[in-house]
């Protein structure tokens, strides 16, 4: 940025200003904001464009196959080739469905899905909004995905579609409580509910991070999020072996592509969030001992760790088989739950006698730091 | 504090734009649009559709769905007790007790008359 | 007008606005989806109180909760919507009466005094550090603990009253109990038979 700036002749520079100075005050506002927000999106896009690529190319590996390897180098262009193909083709609109409620559903999953990453801190205060109820935040826009799931179902009007909606509804709904719970816990270990503050309580290394006391939490909250998404091996909403492609089987063209783009981009925010609840965001994992630019703390870190976790969803894609829908449902209800109540009067009890991780010079010293 | 909303805002009706804007430019502006009947029918394993696909379903779902509501607002009662636990200390543990004891309660009577069963 | 008042003005339009679809729409997925847009408007109206828990939480338990059982409700029941709107005229005006009534009492119980900046103050802006949380934590599990333990007795009523409502044991439905089904042995349902063989010429005559 600097040598951009003093490339620029002085002139040019100073009728920047002045007509930015000139602007209403909500203008600068939104400009500013618009900004911000398209620095974030863009790269999101470009991520989950990479996703499906990585996801095809892992798979095909696990799987003794090659994976996409014919457009562009080694197939690096297979996301863009199948953006461009999805948007040439017709959206077919089914006669009797609904049609404003069918067009509605994918939009309706996306929005959300992307509203989110408003308050994902990248490192110490880059972030575009410091929201003091950040994670209540995320937990109501995630609440809001099963919607374009239902709505999708029915306004399609075809059976296979109905009971994909059916299916996945009550199935969200039911590890949406796990995952709550989870976080009840997190918010214990952080005492906020502010993402910053969260990844702040967590500093110190590999070993300060929440995952050591919290694991059975985490291990929830992952496989919640698993279960969330949709994903395989609870993917029983789409099974496409059951009901060829549950919800969405009517959609076709860039409605079909708003639904997968919001699918990828609920699991980058899972595993980013994961990463950040659990294992210290974008803080090093050497702690205070690294000075090195690379090993200290920074952005970099989260995007590693937050590689890793996408990456376990693909490895989960091609190690385990579907679950049956009964043990999806006992799996949520009777096991998570119970699991997360137990947990937190444990964590609650160690948080109030200052046990463990909550000895009060442990958080004293990482509080201070 | 509520500065902090305005991009949160913006954000919001940005990811409803772009969702609007990718279906409006790919599926209207772009993409043919060649309807005929066959194509529009719903898609049924190459069967035409013979009824309206909407069906009544087990009431199980709705069971599932108040079940839903309720621990939903439970955990809308524990994330301000988790963020103040160390203020308000052993005895907020103690109320938390009672309210997660009454809830457990209920949980177990749920479970035992087998609403959590799924057939 | 400052820029919160806008907001405020613009929010409130739309919450009329979406709660008059809610009664107006014809398909009442329609007014569902209405009705998730009066409680986001809602939502944004107490932020602008700087009541910051409660509106993130309204959105939590009552669109991502509530209306998902409405939305189910209504998408599954299979009304016939012809036939509810032909009685609509026939009990319009006494409709209309009954609305009329209930305004007027409103106004009489609760009345315009009781509104305005000189009943409620607005509400002091806080700092960007300002947890409303926090604050609403502090008071809820401490001076008003006796009202939050008898919310988890309403809650419980809630669970064995949507049970005993909900729960009906069809005699005569048949479902797999898969558990039942993986722990069947081979010596369950094989018999092996010892037997001669017999030749087709045999079976011929």
């Amino acid at each position: 940025m600097e040598w951009l700036l003093s490339l620029t002749p002085d002139f040019i520079l100073e009728f920047a200003l002045e007509f930015w100075g000139w602007l209403p005050m909500w203008l600068q506002v939104l400009a500013e904001n618009m900004l911000y927000i398209v620095m974030i999106m863009v790269p999101l896009m470009l991520c989950v464009a990479y996703v499906t690529y990585a996801e095809r190319k892992i798979i095909g590996y696990m799987q003794v196959r090659l994976g996409p390897n014919r457009v562009g180098p080694k197939g690096w262009l297979q996301p863009i080739a199948d953006a461009v193909k999805l948007m040439f083709k017709e959206v077919i609109i089914p006669t009797n469905s609904n049609k404003f409620l069918f067009l509605f559903a994918p939009i309706l999953t996306l929005g959300p899905a992307l509203a989110a990453w408003a308050v994902i801190p990248f490192f110490d205060g880059v972030q575009l909004s410091n929201l003091n109820a950040g994670l209540l935040y995320i937990l109501a826009l995630t609440s809001m995905g099963v919607y374009g799931v239902i709505i999708a179902g029915w306004s399609s009007n075809s059976k296979y579609a109905i009971l994909g909606a059916l299916r996945s509804a009550a199935q969200v709904v039911a590890y949406e409580i796990a995952m709550g719970f989870a976080l009840v816990g997190v918010l214990m270990a952080a005492g906020s509910l502010n993402l910053g503050d969260i990844i702040a309580r967590q500093a110190g290394g590999f070993t300060s991070w929440f995952w050591l006391p919290l694991f059975p939490l985490l291990a929830v909250y992952f496989i919640s999020g698993v279960a969330e998404t949709n994903r395989a091996p609870f993917d029983v909403a789409e099974g496409e072996s059951e009901i060829v492609a549950g919800f969405h089987v009517d959609y076709s063209g860039m409605a079909f592509a708003v639904f997968f783009l919001a699918e990828y981009a609920n699991i980058i925010l899972i595993a980013a969030l994961t990463s950040l609840m659990f294992f210290g965001g974008w803080m090093s994992p050497f702690g205070s001992m690294a000075d090195h630019a690379l090993l200290g703390d920074g952005t970099h870190w989260f995007i590693l760790k937050t590689m890793f976790f996408i990456y376990m969803f693909l490895w989960f894609r091609a190690t385990f088989p579907r679950y049956r829908y009964d043990q999806i449902m006992r799996l949520g209800w009777k096991v998570f739950i119970p699991v997360t109540i137990v947990w937190i009067f444990v964590e609650a009890v160690m948080v109030v006698m200052q046990w463990g991780p909550w000895a009060v010079e442990t958080v004293a010293a990482v509080g201070g730091a | 504090m509520l500065e902090n909303y305005i991009p949160v805002l913006i954000f919001i009706c940005v990811g409803l734009f772009v969702g609007v804007a990718m279906i409006a430019l790919g599926g209207f502006i772009l993409a043919p649009s060649k309807p005929d009947e066959v194509k529009n029918s719903p898609y049924e394993c190459g069967f035409s559709a013979f009824e309206d696909a909407r069906l009544k379903f087990d009431v199980r779902f709705y069971l599932v769905a108040i079940l839903f509501i309720i621990f939903d607002l439970e955990i809308a009662f524990l994330f301000p007790w988790a963020i103040v636990l160390e203020d308000v200390g052993l005895f907020g543990i103690l109320a938390m007790g009672i309210f997660l004891g009454i809830l457990v309660i209920g949980f177990i009577y749920e479970w035992k008359k087998g609403a959590l069963e799924w057939e | 007008m400052t820029f919160f008042e806008v907001v405020f003005y613009a929010f409130s339009t739309l919450m009329v606005v979406a709660a008059l679809g809610v009664v107006s729409a014809r398909n009442p997925v329609h007014s569902v989806l209405f009705l998730v847009l009066t409680f986001f408007a809602g939502s944004a109206i107490w932020l602008l109180l700087e009541a910051e828990f409660l509106a993130i939480t309204l959105v939590l338990v009552y669109v991502g909760a509530v209306m998902v059982l409405f939305l189910f409700v209504v998408m599954m029941l299979d009304i016939n919507i012809t036939r509810m709107r032909e009685g609509l005229m026939r009990y319009a005006p006494f409709g209309i009466a009954i609305a009329i009534l209930l305004i007027v009492q409103m106004i009489m119980v609760v009345g315009p005094e009781n509104f305005g900046l000189q009943a409620f103050a607005a509400p002091e802006l806080h700092g960007a550090d300002y947890s409303n949380t926090k604050e609403l934590g502090r008071v809820l599990y401490t001076d008003y603990v006796y009202a939050f333990e008898l919310a988890s007795v309403i809650l419980l009523v809630a669970i064995v009253a949507a049970i005993t409502l909900t729960m009906r044991r069809r005699p005569n439905t048949r479902h797999q109990i898969p558990g039942e089904q993986m722990k069947v042995m081979k010596q369950d349902r094989l018999r092996i038979v010892n037997m001669k063989s017999e030749t087709i010429d045999s079976e011929d005559k």
